[in-house]
């Protein structure tokens, strides 16, 4: 569940609530190198979502849920 | 449809006619500013009407007419033929268009060409450019307050489709289906509303293409608030409206969509060509095209297409242009706009360009209103078989010839007409009844029996009752009346069967009379089966000590109830019917029996679409016949009687119906001689309806009601017509049993008014249940005025009947045991007062003394049935919630 | 990990009914009779993902609970749902603006119910 921080990967597990944007934010300001790994990932709640389309970090790996992968691609392009 | 919506409607259709009196008034006297003016009104008024609604294609059009009626007007324009004929055309168009939201309350979006081409042509005439920009396609969508700010699709941001989605939503446009642009901007702080828009967007099925915004107010990062949205998400789905509403039901004012045309997606992609393609190949093509040769064309642009790189945007044009010849073939002017688009490599600005009709323009289909065997026939063919039949309903009424007597070669035609026409519709199973009636009429020598049977069956699927015995033809008319409304399934109304009305769109839903009974039983039951839970609480409570389950009981009950009350108001509803149903059988009787009477009557109905159940409409046609049958019989004199008396030798004879509150109100009005109190007086005392004394003191309103009592007939004569035994007393108790009422005014020389008021249904009774040695009864609570209690003491004997006083007025009292003949006295309570129900009877009130009121309930009185029918004093049984019998009483006849 | 529904309703006959439709959907289901009762569980640890309050109860409505929940630390984005006898669009705007997330409207049969659930929470 939720963000897992790595040293240099921040790894979405499932669903992402709306309460993980805040951290969400200050890690990828901490890490502007941070790469972000959406594999495991099959929701994220709007406010993640907006906090990753202002900073659109490099992505790791793309989410296996093929839905919300070709909303990401839009949105993070 | 909406009131303001059915006010538009009938009001624009008047406009409509009235534009094109005026427009033919015109062509007589194209000079008449005043014809002009009027003409300009119309147009104007019509255009500023539609524009309360949204019809964006109809104003358009209303509104370049009048643009030009205003020039016309002030002479800057002239009046012409072909003004006129572009004028009509026009109106025909909005005609079509008013057709087709009668019919689903609004306007499809495939009339933007039509409406297009109308309003250029119009403009074209006003010698105005005709490049107006009109917004196309505005769709807003106000459904459960999903009002959206309309704008045009040609103004939504670009969305670089692919090619291949682009066609995709093309073909789904082109095939019917509702392409959508949505757009949803929430709310910043919807967050804190525990929603997450992104979740919800990720709900909408059928995403052609989707696009996310960040509107990011913060300057920095830091300053960035992820709590609060800034996002703004746009789509394109092909998803059904419903599903939509469904989905975004909470958050409406945050949405916006429109809905988009299949010209929007034709746009071709594309790297711009270095040099534009070879204007002999542009040539050759439009020349392919113009001459109508598609398999040239196509194969020349496939041709092109392989020698070209794909990626180039003339290649993505021809593949378009393709595709529109597949998709699109009678589409012409657009396949060839692009065609000349090749020319400049530009995606045309379809938004300006005058649409052509992107699916051609549907005309009401017909609808299955009437019974199969018509839908087989076609609908010329119809008319003219309604064209025969008429004529030779109006040969059957043509007086007789000169002798009195009818021909019997007049009568032989009509029948091998009938014959021959029913034959025509494959209905020739009727000819055996047509010859019959022939016969009939033969021996008789008198057209009736083929009327009453042309009448009775025209084109219905039933079955008509033959009259077969010609003593008793006139009781068979009637009986014929009362099977004809009685047999709900074949509503032979004639407009129905009508040729015009075939092709006339109709909402209606024609539905089995027996579906609806049963379905009016099951609520019945339902409502009755309710009742139980208000015994089921009071058990809980009293028997299983629970009182927290009695108050849960109680509060789903309360639930229930009002699905249940919803269910039966909306079944009332369908089961409502119009009096013109009995209305309409009267013209026909009224001359029949006048004629044979030898008076003279003009017949004026009334509010004939006054509505009621279906129930109390066919209770109604029995006791009206009876009434009508005694005005014309007893009412209205001969004709020299009535000039004698100065008044005109025709009689008028006025049957009214209107609606009052919950109940509808008949009126049989006759300019007659009246009713004559002193005759009516002295027959009742002959025949003992009433004592010496009475005879005496009676006033003339209340001898007049005498009419009504049991066992009077007043004619002087017994005529074959009335007079048979039955007399208004049967109209009263006949009325009566519907909990209806019948009252009657006259005045001598000048007239009789009966009127009877009816509920609107009778389905549910609401009654008292009151408590009586032991047993309990029911009491219709219309009849219950209100209930005391009445001490012993204030119970006073006169003349050895009981009465009390109350609020100033003497008040009879009866004991309910004593009416039902029982011996036991009635109970009083703890402080010796007795309950009394103080009922209306025949406009009198009176106490009815019973041991304990209950509460009360509604309940489906069903009439008792065999020996128990002849009981008087009781209307009927009732199921109760705890499956015990109420019996109701009829406080009326107990009395 | 089956999600927690706080149910709230003054109705027995409703709580039960609705539970019973929610747990056979999977869902954990812990009920409260009015808002003080599901208030009194909100600040003593439980930590529900979704609530389905009734408007009309005694000693606390659903709308002083969404109130009083949302001021909650923790409670802030919960989602919650109404629940209604009332069709009507004035209530449901009631509920709406004190911060509910959207509305059932009574009786609410199983497949409306978990349809509109899994509507508002992701991952149900």
């Amino acid at each position: 569940m939720a963000i897992e921080y790595k040293k240099s990967q921040a790894i979405f597990n499932e669903f992402i609530g709306v309460e993980e944007a805040e951290a969400l934010l200050e890690w990828l300001q901490k890490n502007p190198k941070g790469k972000v790994n959406f594999a495991e990932c099959t929701h994220i709640h709007a406010s993640s979502l907006q906090v990753l389309m202002a900073i659109k970090p490099p992505i790791a790996a793309e989410p296996n849920d093929a839905d919300l992968a070709v909303w990401l691609n839009i949105a993070l392009k | 449809m909406n009131n303001l919506l059915e006010q538009f409607l009938s009001e624009a259709r008047d406009f409509l006619q009235g534009i094109a009196e005026k427009l033919m008034q015109l062509e007589n006297e194209p000079n008449s500013t005043e014809l002009m003016v009027e003409l300009f009104r119309f147009v104007h008024t019509l255009k500023g009407n539609s524009g309360l609604f949204d019809f964006p294609e109809m104003t358009r059009v209303l509104h370049a007419s009048e643009d030009l009626m205003d020039a016309v007007r002030n002479g800057r324009v002239s009046y012409s033929q072909t003004l006129a004929d572009q004028l009509l055309e026009a109106m025909d168009f909005v005609s079509a268009l008013m057709d087709e939201i009668e019919l689903t309350g609004k306007t499809g979006s495939n009339h933007v060409g039509t409406s297009t081409e109308l309003t250029n042509a119009l403009r074209a005439l006003l010698n105005a450019p005709s490049a107006v920009h009109v917004p196309v396609a505005i769709e807003t969508y106000t459904e459960d307050g999903l009002a959206v700010k309309a704008i045009s699709w040609s103004e939504l941001p670009p969305m670089d489709l692919p090619e291949s989605t682009a066609m995709g939503l093309h073909r789904c446009a082109v095939d019917g289906e509702t392409v959508l642009w949505l757009q949803y901007t929430p709310e910043p702080e919807c967050f804190f509303k525990g929603e997450d828009p992104f979740f919800l967007i990720r709900q909408i099925p059928d995403v052609a293409w989707r696009h996310i915004i960040l509107n990011n107010t913060a300057s920095t990062l830091a300053e960035m608030d992820v709590f609060s949205s800034q996002l703004v998400f746009q789509l394109l789905t092909i998803a059904s409206t419903e599903e939509l509403d469904d989905l975004l039901r909470y958050v409406p004012d945050q949405i916006h969509r429109v809905k988009v045309p299949a010209l929007a997606f034709v746009k071709p992609t594309g790297n711009s060509d270095d040099v534009a393609l070879d204007e002999d190949f542009i040539i050759n093509i439009l020349e392919f095209f113009d001459n109508d040769e598609i398999e040239t064309l196509t194969n020349t642009i496939n041709t092109m297409l392989e020698l070209s790189s794909p990626e180039l945007w003339s290649s993505s044009a021809l593949r378009w242009i393709l595709h529109l010849i597949e998709t699109e073939p009678d589409n012409k002017p657009v396949q060839r706009t692009l065609l000349e688009a090749l020319r400049t490599q530009k995606t045309p600005d379809w938004s300006a360009l005058t649409l052509p009709d992107v699916e051609p323009t549907q005309n009401v289909v017909a609808s299955p209103v009437v019974s199969v065997n018509i839908s087989e026939i076609s609908d010329t063919l119809l008319v003219y078989f309604n064209e025969v039949i008429e004529a030779q309903k109006e040969i059957l009424s043509l007086p007789a010839s000169s002798g009195g007597a009818w021909s019997a070669g007049r009568l032989k035609a009509v029948g091998a007409t009938l014959i021959g026409c029913y034959r025509a519709v494959q209905r020739a199973n009727e000819v055996e009844h047509i010859e019959d009636a022939l016969k009939l009429a033969l021996t008789e020598n008198s057209p009736t029996p083929l009327l009453i049977w042309l009448d009775n069956s025209l084109l219905d699927t039933h079955e008509p009752v033959l009259v077969e015995d010609h003593e008793q033809h006139e009781e068979h008319l009637v009986a014929n009346h009362l099977a004809a409304q009685t047999d709900a399934k074949s509503s032979r109304r004639p407009e129905e069967i009508g040729g015009a009305n075939i092709v006339a769109a109709s909402k209606t839903l024609k539905v089995d009379q027996d579906k609806i009974d049963r379905l009016m039983n099951l609520i019945g039951e339902m409502v009755v089966a309710k009742n139980a839970l208000p015994y089921l609480a009071n058990r809980a409570e009293t028997v299983f000590g629970v009182r927290e389950l009695s108050r849960e009981i109680k509060a789903q009950y309360a639930v229930i109830n009002r699905v249940a009350e919803e269910m039966q108001d909306t079944i009332m509803q369908v089961r409502m019917m119009p009096v013109s149903f009995i209305f309409q059988r009267f013209p026909r009787m009224v001359r029949d029996i006048s004629r044979k009477l030898g008076k003279e009557v003009e017949l004026v109905l009334e509010g004939e679409a006054t509505e009621a159940d279906k129930n109390i409409i066919e209770a109604l046609s029995d006791p009206l016949i009876h009434i009508v049958r005694n005005s014309l019989d007893h009412g209205l004199e001969m004709p020299e009687a009535r000039l004698a008396a100065g008044k005109f030798a025709t009689g008028k004879l006025l049957i009214r119906a209107s609606q009052e509150s919950d109940r509808v109100l008949i009126e049989i009005i006759d300019d007659g001689k009246g009713i004559d109190p002193d005759v009516i007086k002295q027959k009742a005392y002959e025949k003992g309806l009433i004592d010496e004394s009475t005879l005496e003191r009676i006033s003339d309103q209340d001898a007049v009601n005498l009419v009504f009592a049991a066992g009077f007939s007043t004619a002087d004569v017994i005529s074959d017509l009335s007079g048979r035994g039955v007399g208004m007393d049967v109209v009263r108790s006949a009325v009566e049993k519907v909990n209806g009422t019948v009252g009657i005014e006259s005045e001598r020389g000048k007239g009789t008014r009966l009127f009877l008021s009816l509920p609107l249904s009778m389905a549910v009774t609401n009654v008292m249940i009151i408590e009586s040695n032991t047993q309990i009864f029911g009491v219709p609570m219309d009849m219950v005025v209100e209930t005391v209690r009445v001490p012993r003491a204030h119970i006073r004997t006169i003349k050895q009947k009981q009465t009390t006083v109350l609020r100033g007025r003497i008040v009879p009292l009866l004991s309910l045991n004593d009416l039902l003949a029982k011996s036991e006295p009635q109970l009083p309570n703890e402080d010796d007062e007795f309950a009394t129900l103080i009922v209306r009877v025949h406009g009198e009130h009176v106490g009815i003394l019973v041991d304990d009121f209950r509460e009360t309930v509604d309940i489906i009185l069903k009439p008792m049935t065999g020996i128990l029918g002849g009981l008087p004093g009781y209307s009927g049984a009732a199921l109760l919630g705890d499956g015990s019998v109420l019996m109701v009483l009829n406080p009326r006849e107990l009395i | 990990m089956p999600k927690t529904i706080l149910l709230v309703d003054d109705s027995v006959t409703m709580l039960m009914s609705v539970k019973n439709n929610l747990e056979i959907a999977g869902f954990k289901v812990e009920t409260a009779e009015d808002g003080v009762k599901a208030m009194a569980k909100l600040s003593s640890g439980l930590k529900p993902d979704l609530i389905i309050t009734d408007i009309n109860m005694p000693n606390m409505g659903g709308i002083e609970l969404i109130k009083k929940a949302r001021a909650l630390p923790g409670f802030r984005f919960i989602p919650i749902l109404t629940l209604t006898t009332e069709s009507n669009q004035g209530r449901r705007d009631e509920g709406k603006a004190a911060g509910a997330t959207g509305w059932l409207v009574k009786p609410v049969g199983g497949v409306d119910l978990l349809k509109i659930i899994k509507q508002v929470l992701p991952g149900a």
